[in-house]
């Protein structure tokens, strides 16, 4: 798809009009190339990442880690990392696909120019993957954060709005008509966001379905070095910084264990559950440290949220929490009961 | 041509405007989403209290009022005690292995929470402006009205507070009450007692005619003397808001108790069983002339707890 700018010699003065063809060896090494820097990205990122979260988890201590690598084990790893990394993921996922569509189709125009990082790996990307990525958007990202798949979605598919209807008034229409449903569904919502001042909420629900429709399309030459070069950097930045969270998130669940160390001397121990065999339960307590609980020394046990787990918005779609993605929603319509255990909140 | 190259170029920067604004809210939710909450949480409050920390919470009831508290070999029971109950458990002091039950008689209640001596009162404990004064109310959790209770061989003589002006009848009452205070303004001459309890009993013993107090409590008493009793109506024209004493020093624990009262003030709204809805059919319901239902809440705090992102339908 790249046509390198014209390098003079022999081929260029015999025939001025036409730039030369690029090699094809060239083009298939280049898109060899963009295509294993690409998977080597996506398969590798994950299991980096799995191990960093280990020795944070241990809290630095190499014994400690040694004990997790020893009990946690790689399905249960990917499957946890998966679980709290999905929505990390799917963002850097889709932020490359559309950029790169986005950049892709406006270096097009632009013979010799280099096509930017973004474009080559959204080209070497299979439909399938693109799509599979925003699937994986649409059901871990939180409902507040979903109106901008939307944009995202036809800047990486580049949908003009001449593909609605070929007359100009229907596709007005048209696309008036899918707001109004918008707004409709949204109205309780947004005016909730309102009186409670959350213009950021409001912005996030209103503007990018009215940006959609002008998403699709060449960028004028100008900007396209500048936002190749910045987009770039900021979606690594962007993944660097919400990658912290990601690898500080627990591996294992947090728990509160009842211990009766003597006869009625009741202790009360906060950290999360290590391996449970005949003789001891091993807590990696969450202050710090492995304990060693004699397994008739136990008495009780209940499972306790995290901070990093309470909302920040008081907004409900259709009572649907704002900061719950698909997939949480409808795993609280299955359990729809939440009870907190009176141990999580006394217990430091 | 030139048409179309002016569409052309207006459609170009129609796309670099949507890019652009499509990433500035991208940016924008991505620091959003690393943002501190606004609204503390209810741990956050909790952080706050004298009481974070402690192995058990306090609290400050009655022995001697049937249907609201009573000890019934070792064991509290009353609709007092079950909402005490419930908020120990939200506060984190589930069971009564964490709770340690402070005897408090009526006119005991503010000393016990200005000294110290108990976290939190759950006495049938009136919301007053004067009281305020000295201590915090979360509430109320139940609104009464003031009553009087007579022997039944009165009850056709003691109908009105008129009757009750009559210095043949011996009203009493108990002492730090607001009954105390409304009988006075009604010039009716009265003999305060510690509890309401000693009334019925100086009844039993002819030494009273009338007993005058809440009608919660008047109907615990009647549940345990039923044929020598009668709940006369009279317009005392007061309402009491009973709510649950704090320390005036500790607002943190205020706002949290208050906070769990709505809590179940609002799943009461929704239509499913609310705590205070069990309570109170387990204890006060069957002995009362008209259902209650909970009142709102007052001064209820913005909180958020881990459970608000439940379905409320």
């Amino acid at each position: 798809m790249t046509a390198p700018a014209a390098t003079g010699g022999s081929g260029a003065d015999a025939d001025p009009p036409a730039p030369p063809p690029a090699p094809a060896f060239a083009t298939d090494e280049r898109r060899a190339r963009a295509s294993q820097s690409f998977w080597t990205a996506v398969v590798g990122v994950p299991a980096v990442f799995s191990v960093l979260r280990l020795g944070v988890e241990a809290g630095g201590e190499l014994q400690t880690t040694l004990l997790l690598v020893a009990n946690v084990g790689p399905v249960n790893l990917l499957a946890g990392f998966l679980t709290t990394a999905a929505r990390l993921l799917s963002t850097g996922l889709v932020a490359v696909f559309a950029l790169g569509a986005v950049l892709g189709v406006s270096v097009d125009r632009l013979p010799g120019h280099r096509r930017p990082l973004f474009a080559r790996w959204a080209d070497v990307t299979p439909a399938w993957f693109v799509v599979a990525s925003f699937l994986l958007a649409l059901v871990t990202w939180q409902l507040l954060y979903l109106p901008l798949l939307l944009p995202a979605f036809v800047a990486a598919f580049q949908l003009r709005p001449e593909r609605l209807h070929e007359l100009m008034p229907a596709r007005v229409l048209i696309v008036a008509a899918l707001l109004g449903g918008y707004l409709f569904l949204l109205m309780p919502t947004l005016l909730d966001a309102w009186h409670q001042r959350e213009y950021l909420v409001l912005a996030l629900l209103l503007a990018p379905p009215v940006l959609a429709p002008a998403i699709a399309g060449p960028l004028p030459g100008a900007v396209i070095r500048p936002l190749a070069s910045i987009t770039e950097a900021a979606v690594l930045a962007m993944l660097v910084w919400a990658a912290l969270p990601v690898i500080t998130t627990p591996v294992l669940p947090l728990t509160v264990t009842t211990v009766e160390t003597a006869p009625g001397a009741i202790e009360e121990v906060r950290g999360h559950v290590v391996v449970v065999d005949d003789v001891n339960l091993v807590l990696l307590q969450e202050r710090g440290g492995v304990r060693y609980v004699p397994i008739d020394q136990v008495k009780g046990q209940v499972l306790c949220p995290s901070e990093e787990e309470l909302p920040r918005h008081r907004l409900r779609v259709h009572d649907f929490h704002v900061e719950d993605s698909l997939l949480e929603a409808l795993g609280r319509r299955v359990r729809p009961v939440h009870r907190i255990d009176a141990g999580c909140r006394t217990t430091a | 041509m030139s048409q179309f190259l002016t569409r052309s170029r207006a459609r170009s920067v129609a796309t670099t405007v949507a890019v652009a604004l499509t990433l500035t809210l991208a940016a924008a939710a991505g620091c959003d989403s690393r943002q501190e909450p606004e609204i503390p949480s209810v741990n956050d409050k909790l952080r706050e209290t004298h009481i974070y920390g402690q192995p058990t919470l306090k609290i400050g009831v009655s022995t001697t009022g049937p249907l609201m508290s009573e000890l019934h070999g070792g064991t509290y029971t009353g609709f007092d005690v079950e909402i005490a109950r419930y908020i120990a458990g939200q506060l984190g002091y589930e069971g009564d292995r964490r709770i340690e039950w402070v005897p408090v008689s009526t006119e005991d209640r503010i000393p016990a929470l200005q000294g110290g001596s108990v976290d939190l009162v759950v006495s049938t404990f009136s919301m007053t402006e004067d009281r305020a004064k000295l201590v915090s109310f979360a509430g109320p959790y139940l609104v009464t009205t003031q009553e009087a209770m007579v022997p039944t061989r009165l009850k056709d003589d003691i109908r009105t507070i008129e009757d009750l002006r009559d210095p043949r009848y011996k009203v009493c009452t108990s002492g730090g009450s607001t009954t105390e205070a409304e009988l006075g303004r009604h010039q009716i001459r009265v003999f305060v007692v510690k509890e309401v309890g000693d009334c019925v009993d100086g009844i039993l013993q002819g030494r009273y005619d009338a007993v005058s107090s809440d009608e919660t409590i008047l109907a615990g008493f009647l549940s345990r003397h039923p044929k020598e009793f009668t709940i006369v109506d009279m317009p005392f024209g007061t309402s009491e808001q009973i709510g649950v004493g704090v320390p005036i020093s500790d607002p943190a624990l205020r706002d949290l108790v208050a906070f769990f009262l709505d809590k179940s003030y609002q799943q009461g709204r929704q239509g499913v069983t609310s705590p205070w809805l069990t309570a109170y059919h387990r204890t006060l319901g069957p002995w009362m002339r008209t259902p209650k239902v909970q009142p709102p809440t007052l001064n209820v705090p913005k909180l958020v707890d881990f459970d608000d992102k439940a379905p409320r339908k």
